[in-house]
């Protein structure tokens, strides 16, 4: 190990992520760069995980006796589990022995499995007429979510809020909800407009105060938009 | 027709097969059983690692609600993306460890700027006790890493040991220590980079 030497650039940055202190825009960025770059993704990972044996040092804290329950609620219920429960089954039963891999493997191959390919993700770049980046947006349709970062340096127009818009084919805007100044969010969106939600669709971020547009559509300035698009 | 999707549980139990066999990681096990849907392998790991991870969450949103909220969250990712751990880069407890710290540090962003003004104490380190389930892997990792950083000089070891419990900005850091951030992020910066030459020689 030489003393002098410094971490490359993107190694440094990748360790600043990972140990965590990156404010909140910077964060979003590293989360961009590393959905985009997997090479310092990796770094990120690799990071992470060499600090984190450091969190074994904290003193245990049981958390409220029912929060197992509400965990239990929340699990879905049908998405493809009772296959995949089948499965479980299956491979607990037989156990793990080497020997009854071929077995299981053939019990599994023949089994009603083929499920569909997921709905692709679908990502927006929300920018200003300029073409200034103000927020980036992915859409999963599986969990019918939208996470959205704000690229607006926090502490901007204390006075206003952000509020996120869907904008279908039929023009017609649905308010998804607010997106905090230099932060991100995830919000998961009701049926219509998860239904609304597809690469015709464009998102779009009006500046409104406290609250919220009162109309159907935005009341404030349209500040960014853009297209859903497949990733 | 038995095509790709057909031969992904497959790679599970081999995996698993493997897993289980070369490492001494008792939370291993439960992984593929939960890829497969079994909820009481979930029950599982959630009895025997909500305490710690509630610990890392409380500690860094100082807010129990927010922090059930946040291991709720940490629990139902693991349900969907069990299929997605590495038993050959992580343990299970580091690679649960890393989720739930990820997610309260974005939680804690998501409060805005004013999150910075929240903890005003002086640094602090934190117990050292491991936890009696703790298993000897996981306790070999933490030995090294504690000892690594123990060579630092006090000051680095200081804003690591912050930065990683607390999850606050190295902006909130330079202004607690009244230190250019610049500085801070170099001391991180060099401290990090003796950590990976020491725990990786």
């Amino acid at each position: 190990m030489t003393e002098e030497a410094e971490l490359p650039e993107d190694e440094a940055l990748a360790a600043e992520h990972a140990l965590g202190g990156l404010n909140a825009m910077d964060r979003a960025n590293a989360e961009i760069r590393m959905a985009q770059d997997f090479a310092f993704a990796r770094l990120v990972v690799a990071w992470r995980y060499r600090l984190a044996p450091l969190a074994a040092m904290l003193k245990p804290v049981a958390p409220s006796d029912d929060l197992w329950t509400r965990i239990e609620r929340a699990l879905p219920a049908n998405d493809n589990r009772a296959l995949r429960l089948w499965r479980g089954a299956a491979i607990g039963g037989l156990g793990l022995a080497a020997a009854s891999m071929a077995a299981v493997a053939v019990i599994l191959l023949q089994g009603p499995l083929a499920p569909a390919a997921p709905p692709a993700m679908l990502s927006a770049r929300l920018d200003t007429v300029q073409g200034q980046h103000l927020f980036v947006a992915a859409y999963d349709p599986q969990k019918q979510a939208v996470v959205i970062s704000s690229l607006v340096p926090p502490g901007t127009d204390p006075g206003h809020v952000h509020q996120l818009w869907l904008i279908p084919a039929d023009g017609k805007p649905r308010a998804l909800g607010f997106v905090p100044v230099g932060a991100s969010i995830r919000i998961a969106l009701a049926p219509p407009a998860a239904g609304l939600t597809d690469a015709q669709a464009t998102l779009a971020i009006s500046v409104e105060v406290p609250g919220g547009s009162k109309k159907e559509g935005p009341t404030g300035p349209v500040v960014a938009r853009g297209a859903l698009s497949k990733i | 027709m038995p095509g790709d999707a057909g031969s992904f549980p497959v790679v599970l139990i081999l995996k698993a097969a493997v897993s289980s066999a070369t490492t001494s990681d008792p939370l291993a096990v439960l992984i593929p059983r939960i890829a497969g849907g079994d909820r009481s392998a979930l029950r599982q790991l959630y009895q025997a690692t909500s305490a710690k991870l509630f610990a890392v969450c409380l500690r860094i949103l100082s807010n129990r609600e927010e922090s059930e909220d946040v291991l709720q969250e940490v629990y139902l990712t693991i349900w969907r993306r069990a299929d997605r751990f590495e038993a050959d880069r992580a343990s299970v407890m580091t690679w649960l460890a890393t989720i739930a710290r990820n997610r309260a540090i974005d939680r804690l962003r998501a409060r805005g700027p004013l999150a910075v003004a929240a903890q005003i104490d002086a640094m602090e380190i934190p117990d050292k006790a491991l936890g009696a389930e703790s298993i000897l892997e996981i306790a070999q990792s933490v030995e090294a890493l504690n000892t690594c950083l123990s060579q630092l000089d006090a000051r680095t070891q200081g804003v690591i040991r912050t930065a990683f419990f607390e999850g606050v900005t190295y902006e909130a850091l330079a202004q607690r220590l009244d230190t250019p951030l610049g500085t801070i992020k170099s001391w991180i910066r060099r401290g990090l980079l003796k950590l990976r030459g020491c725990l990786e020689p």
